[in-house]
């Protein structure tokens, strides 16, 4: 079970940062409760991860052989890496962390899965653009149908306001069912847990982030993404959801931040403004080659001190967590 | 089942509608008001329409706060929350200015002279056709239905028409024999009927712009 640790708290970590682009934008907006929010997604967050979160596993216990004890240096990694880049102020992706732990793990075995890499880099590039793309096409859809509907001003509201209750919904299930994988993927590879423990801890862990410290994040976070009227928020939400959700079926963990990023991009080259400055490229840009790098290289430094013949105070508490 | 959700819209809704027929009393009482001024003087009449307007103002401004009310109950979006109170806050201006134009006449016993009497009831119909206008493109707006640019470029044009005969009754009123005192009283007064097309206008641009916002 102490050796779950490491998982658990990667998952706690990525539901507190990640709630964010899910309910973020409907709290900040004032237009849902944090509370009703919070709940709301968890419970999608867990469901979407036990139903569709056996995909997202099956591709990263394939991308190197891994044993417990690697599993947890690879969580452990990750975890740090993900702390480090949000002190950082860096847009950081659990996904990338992890993979880039685990091939830092890979590297030491020296065996890797090179296609099933190529397709998750491959994703990873993906991901804004397939933001970009849906948002812009869901926008000119809903827009269309949005003005035909013989609606008051009132009533329209409230519809809004629903489609942006179900849209958290989606946006968490998919976050569940795509990130899951990225929480506990290591220890089924590890043959430490079966696929249902894996999704349903997974979800849990990532679940309890999002009720206790996400409201945190978003209150430091949320002020820096720019706020959208209700109708492009709704749009950027669900594609997010969406571009995430089709990777699951892929089978690849995304990031949720970058499907944001690239779905409030394609808003602004609707609308004609600038949306994303260019300094927030810069930093996604560097957040995201450094993520992986730092967290292979963690994993890889993490791996050599436990496997130190002496180390002063550092390897008994190492050698505790790894157990 | 969907009425569950929309209870509080529609009670907003009927608020709303209930607001601007009070309005349009005042305006109609403010409309008779200056129309007996100018027919019989100060008269009983007179004064008991300018209490009528004082009436409906007082009770659009009740109205607009049980709205406010309601509204900050969480009962719509927070950006139409926004937009309908700086909206209801902009048409108050209207039936403000109403009643300081008859209040002005009746503390200052102002009595208007014949020879403006004609172009002040030229510019008091083109201010309230702006007004009526600008009732019928708020109820366009919360329907969602089209018209709202064609009403703006209509009431832009009668301000534009207002400001014109607002300066050709200034200079009448300087070029005539009256009493310098009361040329300046007549001045004021004029100036603030001017100010009924001039808020009409300002309304109809933010319908516009509440519009523009919620057309995707």
């Amino acid at each position: 079970m102490i050796s779950l640790l490491g998982g658990i708290f990667l998952g706690w970590s990525l539901g507190a940062n990640d709630a964010s682009n899910v309910i973020g934008s409907a709290v900040e907006s004032r237009m849902v409760k944090f509370g009703t929010a919070a709940v709301l997604a968890s419970a999608f967050v867990l469901l979407g991860a036990v139903l569709q979160g056996q995909s997202g596993i099956e591709t990263l216990k394939g991308l190197t052989q891994i044993t417990l004890k690697q599993a947890v240096v690879s969580s452990l990694a990750a975890a740090i890496t993900v702390t480090l880049m949000t002190i950082l102020g860096l847009p950081v992706s659990t996904s990338q962390a992890v993979i880039g732990a685990i091939l830092g793990i890979g590297f030491l075995n020296r065996q890797l899965n090179v296609m099933g890499l190529g397709k998750v880099v491959a994703c990873w590039f993906g991901t804004p653009l397939g933001g970009v793309v849906i948002a812009i096409v869901l926008y000119r859809l809903l827009a269309a149908i949005y003005n035909r509907l013989r609606i008051n001003l009132f009533q329209s509201d409230v519809l809004l306001r629903l489609s942006l209750i179900a849209a958290v919904s989606y946006g968490a299930y998919s976050l569940g069912a795509n990130n899951v994988a990225n929480v506990t993927a290591v220890f089924v590879g590890a043959g430490h847990l079966s696929q249902f423990a894996a999704t349903s801890i997974g979800g849990l862990s990532i679940g309890f982030g999002i009720l206790t410290f996400s409201k945190r994040v978003m209150a430091t976070v949320g002020k820096r993404v720019v706020r959208l009227d209700s109708f492009s928020a709704l749009v950027v939400l669900l594609a997010e959801a969406i571009t995430v959700h089709f990777y699951t079926f892929v089978g690849v963990p995304v990031s949720t931040s970058q499907a944001v990023i690239g779905a409030i991009l394609g808003i602004g080259i609707l609308k004609g403004i600038n949306t994303v400055s260019w300094s927030t490229l810069k930093n996604i840009v560097t957040g995201w080659f450094l993520t992986p790098v730092v967290a292979c290289l963690l994993a890889i430094a993490i791996h050599f001190l436990i496997h130190l013949k002496y180390i002063p105070f550092c390897r008994p508490v190492l050698l505790l967590a790894v157990q | 089942m969907l009425k569950i959700f929309f209870k509080k819209q529609q009670q907003i809704e009927s608020l709303i509608y209930k607001y601007l027929e009070i309005i349009k009393t005042t305006e109609r009482h403010f409309s008779e008001a200056l129309n007996t001024c100018i027919d019989n003087g100060l008269c009983d009449h007179f004064h008991f329409l300018v209490e009528q307007t004082h009436k409906f103002e007082s009770r659009a401004d009740d109205v607009r706060e049980e709205i406010k009310t309601l509204m900050y109950g969480k009962a719509l979006i927070p950006e139409s929350r926004g937009d309908i109170m700086g909206l209801l806050e902009s048409i108050d201006e209207i039936p403000r200015i109403f009643e300081l134009i008859l209040y002005m006449i009746k503390t200052q016993k102002l009595t208007i002279p014949d020879l403006i009497i004609q172009d002040i009831r030229e510019l008091i119909d083109v201010s309230l056709e702006s007004c009526d206008l600008v009732f019928k493109q708020v109820e366009i707006l919360f329907k969602r239905e089209e018209g709202i640019r064609k009403i703006v470029s209509t009431i832009d044009h009668n301000e534009s028409h207002c400001d014109h005969i607002e300066r050709h009754l200034i200079t009448n009123i300087f070029d005539s024999d009256l009493d310098p005192f009361q040329k300046l009283q007549l001045k004021d007064l004029i100036i603030n009927m001017g100010e009924i097309a001039d808020q009409a206008d300002r309304v109809a641009k933010r319908v516009n712009i509440i519009s523009m916002k919620r057309s995707m």
